[in-house]
């Protein structure tokens, strides 16, 4: 060991060979293994076990009461086909993904600066930007695990209700790669939430309540003064259930009484995949420029 | 062979408060080199500073001459780090959570299996298989020592290595630190005297932010001679009996009944004399230092810089 004060005496001892040999890994090999390393802990946690429960559990009283009091009293009878049905029992999936990726993804990053995450993987020679996308991954596989059992849920009740030969599945193939996206979208909101906050639980409440109450509340007003929300993901999500629905109307004047209305708007497809794209640009950027930022001062 | 570096490196927070001011030193080769200082002295935030958790309001970092800053990846690739309280995902088995820290070091799975194998050898680790949320305190600490082991990186930064650990767990660890110094660089932050005095090569002693001291470990101690003894008799005596010692010592402490603490100038000539007194009064078994003298060194150390305008 040598010092480098003038009175150092000790000589520098020989080189040493390693125990075993060791490679230099790239980028890509580094994200797989962060994102089997997140993924196993997400699946192996109970919370993802419980959000999973919880969905099958609501949807599936969902499609029980539908069977339970019958195709008229539910109004399943007015609909045309499967993918009408399917459309309808879409309307709140959107809701059902930001869920999962405030779980999921609201305190992904912050963890790392509140708990002794940080101090085990931040000192890995693994780029921040490669631990993030790879958390990004295994948080975006465990939140489409929560839309498919969605989406299997309402294809059981479209094929119940309509038959399975019914079932439009190139409709409900897009409707999922729509559903990919906003996941994507929804991530990178709560991602960038988590990079910015230190508590998880503030990162998990912040997105709930900036995409549910803030986005949900602004769209509302905005509507209600008869302009477009193209700003919001909560408009965008209606891009999901709008690829099945065969009766879509972009735009509704519905009258209130004399001389008022109350203007709806429904995002069309081609505008809510760019809204969702936009969201995914600009958050996701953001969540690695805070991330990589970030110091562990706790 | 490895080798650490800052080089006037400053952290100052948010509000004024400096955790480190102009730190400068380099280390390379092969080793053991102790950190020491209160708490608040900077430590922690030195190492944090290494491994690029904290970023330096002025100066840089180098771990094997690359500055974390610049490339975090390349500065830790050969690098193992302890820093705070580490912590594994709970929800996984000790052997995923090695195998992940392997993986990203570039071993293969032949080479993860036997880093593994020697790691749990090294530590006595409990069956890969258990789940890191079920460990203690004390397994989950070998675990992350075995974390910053796996791939055999040539530097190890290792905050408080051994706490939350038992006596027994303490000195398995201790004797690793000793094995593994002979061929690799390690820098460890410490509060237990004992663990540097035994471990370490070198000893840098920091407070409020400054470096007070940088010196050999064997330099430092032999500067100082240790002002207090514990003597140790063969059979019980009683103070009456101690009256010989009176004139050579300042103070004289009953520790049990057949051990005696005795204050004294602390020269060679004066520890002669009261060995022989003692040794007239019943046969010695023991004459010993009472206090670590590295121990004693950091106190003036701090107590100087303390004193100091």
């Amino acid at each position: 060991m040598t010092e480098d004060s003038p009175d150092a005496t000790a000589s520098p001892a020989p080189g040493r060979a390693p125990t075993v040999p060791r490679r230099y890994v790239g980028e890509t090999s580094q994200w797989v293994t962060i994102t089997r390393h997140q993924l196993a802990h997400y699946l192996r946690s109970y919370r993802f076990l419980g959000l999973v429960g919880f969905v099958l559990l609501v949807s599936g009283l969902t499609l029980g009461f539908q069977l339970i009091a019958g195709v008229e009293a539910t109004r399943i009878a007015q609909l045309d086909k499967s993918s009408e049905y399917l459309s309808n029992f879409l309307a709140y999936i959107g809701l059902w993904i930001i869920l999962a990726a405030a779980f999921f993804g609201g305190d992904a990053l912050s963890v790392d600066f509140s708990t002794g995450t940080g101090y085990y993987m931040l000192v890995l020679p693994v780029r921040r930007a490669t631990l993030l996308a790879g958390r990004y991954a295994a948080a975006l596989v465990v939140t489409l695990g929560v839309v498919l059992v969605y989406y299997t849920v309402g294809l059981v009740g479209g094929s119940y209700f309509f038959g399975s030969a019914a079932v439009a599945w190139d409709s409900v193939a897009y409707s999922l790669a729509i559903a990919v996206l906003f996941s994507l979208a929804a991530l990178a909101v709560a991602f960038s939430i988590s990079a910015f906050f230190r508590s998880p639980a503030a990162g998990v409440l912040v997105t709930l309540l900036t995409i549910y109450v803030g986005f949900t509340t602004l769209q509302g007003v905005v509507e209600l003064a008869g302009f477009e929300p193209w700003f919001s993901l909560t408009y965008a999500a209606g891009a999901m259930p709008t690829v099945l629905d065969t009766d879509f109307v972009h735009f509704q004047r519905i009258p209130l009484g004399s001389d008022q209305y109350y203007t709806l708007w429904s995002a069309n497809i081609s505008e809510g995949v760019l809204i969702m794209a936009a969201y995914l640009v600009v958050f996701l950027l953001l969540s690695v420029w805070l991330y990589q930022r970030k110091e562990s001062t706790a | 062979m490895g080798s650490f570096a800052v080089e006037g490196l400053t952290k100052e927070f948010r509000g004024g408060a400096f955790a480190l001011r102009d730190a400068s030193f380099r280390y390379d080769g092969t080793g053991a080199i102790g950190c020491l200082g209160p708490n608040g002295a900077g430590k922690t935030t030195t190492l944090k500073l290494l491994v690029g958790l904290l970023r330096p309001t002025r100066g840089h970092a180098f771990l094997n001459d690359v500055d974390p800053m610049r490339d975090r990846k390349a500065a830790l690739w050969d690098v193992g780090a302890v820093i705070e309280t580490p912590e594994p995902y709970p929800t996984l088995a000790i052997y995923d959570t090695l195998r992940t820290v392997g993986q990203t070091r570039g071993l293969s799975v032949d080479g993860i299996d036997q880093e593994i194998d020697r790691c749990h050898e090294l530590l006595d680790l409990p069956p890969l298989g258990r789940r890191v949320g079920a460990l203690s305190k004390g397994q989950r600490q070998r675990v992350v020592l075995a974390s910053a082991l796996m791939g055999d990186p040539s530097v190890l930064l290792l905050d408080e290595p051994t706490s939350g650990l038992d006596p027994a767990e303490r000195v398995l660890v201790r004797g690793l630190l000793g094995r593994l110094k002979r061929d690799h660089l390690l820098f460890i932050s410490s509060h237990q005297m004992l663990e540097v005095t035994e471990v370490c090569d070198e000893v840098i002693v920091l407070h409020r932010g400054q470096v007070l001291l940088k010196d050999r470990v064997d330099r430092v101690t032999g500067r100082l001679r240790s002002r207090e003894l514990v003597v140790e008799f063969d059979r019980p005596v009683d103070a009456a009996a101690l009256a010989p010692l009176a004139a050579l010592t300042s103070g004289i402490v009953p520790v049990a009944e057949r051990r005696w603490r005795l204050r004294f100038g602390g020269d060679d000539a004066a520890r002669v004399q009261l060995l022989a007194a003692c040794q007239a009064i019943a046969p010695v078994v023991q004459f010993a230092n009472a206090t670590l003298v590295l121990e004693e060194a950091y106190l003036d150390v701090i107590a100087s810089a303390t004193a100091a305008p």
